[in-house]
């Protein structure tokens, strides 16, 4: 929809600015010729108004026409032609125009009177009509830096919700319970490993709350929060879940959005190492290569485990928080092969300042 | 001495986690008369030891691998006294509240546990049942087909994942569902695995016959009114007039 047309407000200013128009072109023709004020403005102002909304076409062409992916040549060519064409246009309805006030009875219309130079008018019409390219120009400018503006929006607030769920990831019940209830089992049989359970938990929440605070944390950080939780499954879990990172020294600097891999992890607990019964390797991979840092984790899956509902969730959030950030420059790619799940994720690598 | 060993009562506890199992066995430990004769860490595990050793109380958990609690008491026969055990699940805690069925949340205090072992020997006592069946059916999830079947077979149980059921027929009480070749029995009516089944893929196309339509090849006219659908590997299953027109509603 045109963006004139669309916004009541924005319509009335671009009327508003074409009656001054109008009276400028009524001066310009009425002064040097015979016309009378009166019949100058009786033919000005409807000129005026119908080349106003001629002129609104240009947004068609300035959209497909952009003005940073356009050479100059073709650009001049394009507004040329499309400039001729709507001033031709336009004074022919002038022409049509005058004719029909001559034909009328108004008293001091009617007459064999003329708008004089056609050349002048035809002018007038290419110039303001390239005014109303410019405008238009401007006008996508504008919509441009209103769209990145809520874009950074956007991040803000998906940044705020990934907070949310990892706080919510914290709470999650299972998690949770579980790790009290085991804490409550060792109380008697480890009280040295209770106590160090405990220790763990609360390390847990403290980082990914501190984390989550913040816009980019380096993925040495994050990989941090991970093992913190990871050792946490493995005591509730027991020998079922093993643990396997291969962890590219260079990786470790890159930037990375706070608690982003935690839900990965998460999922490959919960919906992998969970259903089977003699548990297996969740592993994790992450490299630097050609200025894109790459994360992989992979666990095994029983083909046969019920579903759940909630499934995707977690991943459908990373996947918006990567395409947020990076675009299109990031990649998120799932797949099941041989009863084993894996995803990958890949974006531009921004290290952090070294000390 | 023999009957002091009649006295006492036979448990079972099923977790998937070891540390929840060993809470449980260090709480009934204050119990002389209470032995533990098994210890199950799966559902396959929990209907195997159930169905071999057929106990008085069942310690509980919902969520485990291959087949979780409810699962495991919709295979099992017997009658034990059950304790649910579970951290948190939305349609199990819904579903025991519904039919005022106790349960214990992780992690639970010893007095807690006392008294829900108290009400479990009361209930043996009188030899009162549980509504178990009542709540298996709360706590399932309406919002999902079934997408496997469970089948036990001794002590062994199947897993027949929906997509290779051919058909599934009616046989006095129970279904014998026909998959791979191979025939499974199950006590369950074919009404009440109808509802359960996805209504696009599984038709009961007759009182005694619900098929998966991917199997079907053609119908042909039999008699005047009666009809037989073909399946891909050319057995013939009658198809009644109400079962004709579901098909076509179908197809």
């Amino acid at each position: 929809m045109h963006p004139i047309l669309a916004d009541r407000e924005k319509l009335f200013v671009y009327l508003a600015a074409w009656l001054v128009i109008a009276i400028l072109i009524a001066a310009l023709v009425a002064i040097p010729g015979d016309l009378g004020w009166s019949f100058a403005l009786a033919f000005a102002i409807p000129a005026s108004l119908v080349y106003a909304f001629i002129c609104l076409s240009a947004w068609w062409l300035c959209r497909v026409y952009l003005l940073q992916k356009t050479n100059v040549l073709k650009l001049l060519g394009v507004y040329a032609v499309s400039a001729s064409l709507s001033s031709s246009l336009w004074i022919l309805l002038c022409n049509a125009w005058v004719w029909a006030l001559n034909q009328s009875q108004i008293p001091g219309f009617s007459g064999e009177r003329t708008v004089g130079e056609t050349r002048l008018l035809f002018g007038i019409g290419v110039v303001l009509y390239l005014l109303a390219v410019a405008v238009h120009y401007l006008i996508i400018a504008f919509e441009a830096s209103r769209e990145a503006e809520r874009r950074t929006l956007d991040m803000r607030v998906l940044a705020q919700e990934a907070e949310l769920r990892a706080l919510r990831a914290q709470i999650d019940p299972h998690f949770l319970f579980n790790s009290l209830n085991s804490i409550s089992a060792l109380t008697a049989q480890d009280p040295a490993a209770a106590r160090s359970m405990t220790i763990l938990l609360s390390d847990f929440f403290r980082r990914s709350l501190q984390l989550g605070a913040m816009e980019l944390i380096p993925l040495k950080d994050e990989l941090g929060v991970i093992r913190n939780f990871l050792e946490i499954e493995k005591i509730r879990f027991g020998k079922r879940l093993n643990v396997a990172m291969e962890i590219e020294d260079t990786s470790q600097h890159c930037m990375v959005p706070p608690l982003l891999l935690q839900p990965l992890v998460e999922n490959a607990i919960r919906h992998g190492i969970a259903h089977l019964v003699d548990g297996g390797t969740v592993s994790l991979r992450t490299r630097k290569e050609n200025g894109f840092l790459t994360i992989e984790v992979r666990n095994p899956i029983d083909p046969d485990r019920p579903k759940t509902l909630g499934t995707g969730v977690g991943m459908e959030n990373v996947r918006r928080r990567l395409q947020t950030l990076f675009d299109s420059a990031a990649r998120m790619d799932t797949s099941t092969k041989n009863e084993m799940f894996s995803v990958e994720i890949s974006f531009p690598a921004k290290d952090s300042v070294q000390p | 001495m023999k009957d002091r060993l009649v006295e006492h009562l036979k448990a079972i506890i099923v977790d998937d986690e070891d540390l929840a199992r060993s809470l449980v066995r260090e709480y009934l430990g204050a119990s002389a008369d209470i032995d533990i004769v098994a210890d199950c860490a799966n559902g396959f595990e929990a209907v195997k030891a159930i169905t071999e050793l057929n106990p008085d109380i069942l310690f509980l958990d919902i969520q485990m691998p291959k087949l979780n609690g409810f699962e495991v008491l919709e295979l099992v026969q017997h009658n034990p006294a059950v304790i649910f055990v579970t951290a948190f699940d939305e349609y199990a805690l819904k579903a025991f509240e519904v039919h005022a069925v106790d349960y214990l949340l992780k992690p639970f205090t010893r007095e807690r546990f006392d008294q829900a072992l108290a009400l479990a020997r009361e209930r043996l006592s009188r030899k009162e049942v549980q509504p178990l069946a009542e709540v298996l059916a709360t706590a399932r999830n309406k919002d999902i087909p079934l997408e496997r079947v469970l089948v036990r077979d001794g002590s062994k149980v199947h897993v027949i994942p929906v997509g290779k059921i051919d058909y599934i027929e009616a046989q006095d009480d129970y279904i014998a569902l026909k998959a791979e070749g191979k025939t499974h029995l199950k006590q369950q009516r074919l009404a009440e695995l109808e509802t359960l089944l996805e209504p696009r893929r599984f038709v009961r196309i007759h009182r005694s016959y619900i098929l998966n339509i991917e199997r079907l090849a053609r119908i042909e006219l039999y008699a005047k009114d009666s009809r037989v659908a073909i399946l891909k590997d050319g057995t013939q299953l009658q198809v009644s007039r109400a079962g004709y027109d579901k098909l076509k509603g179908l197809l």
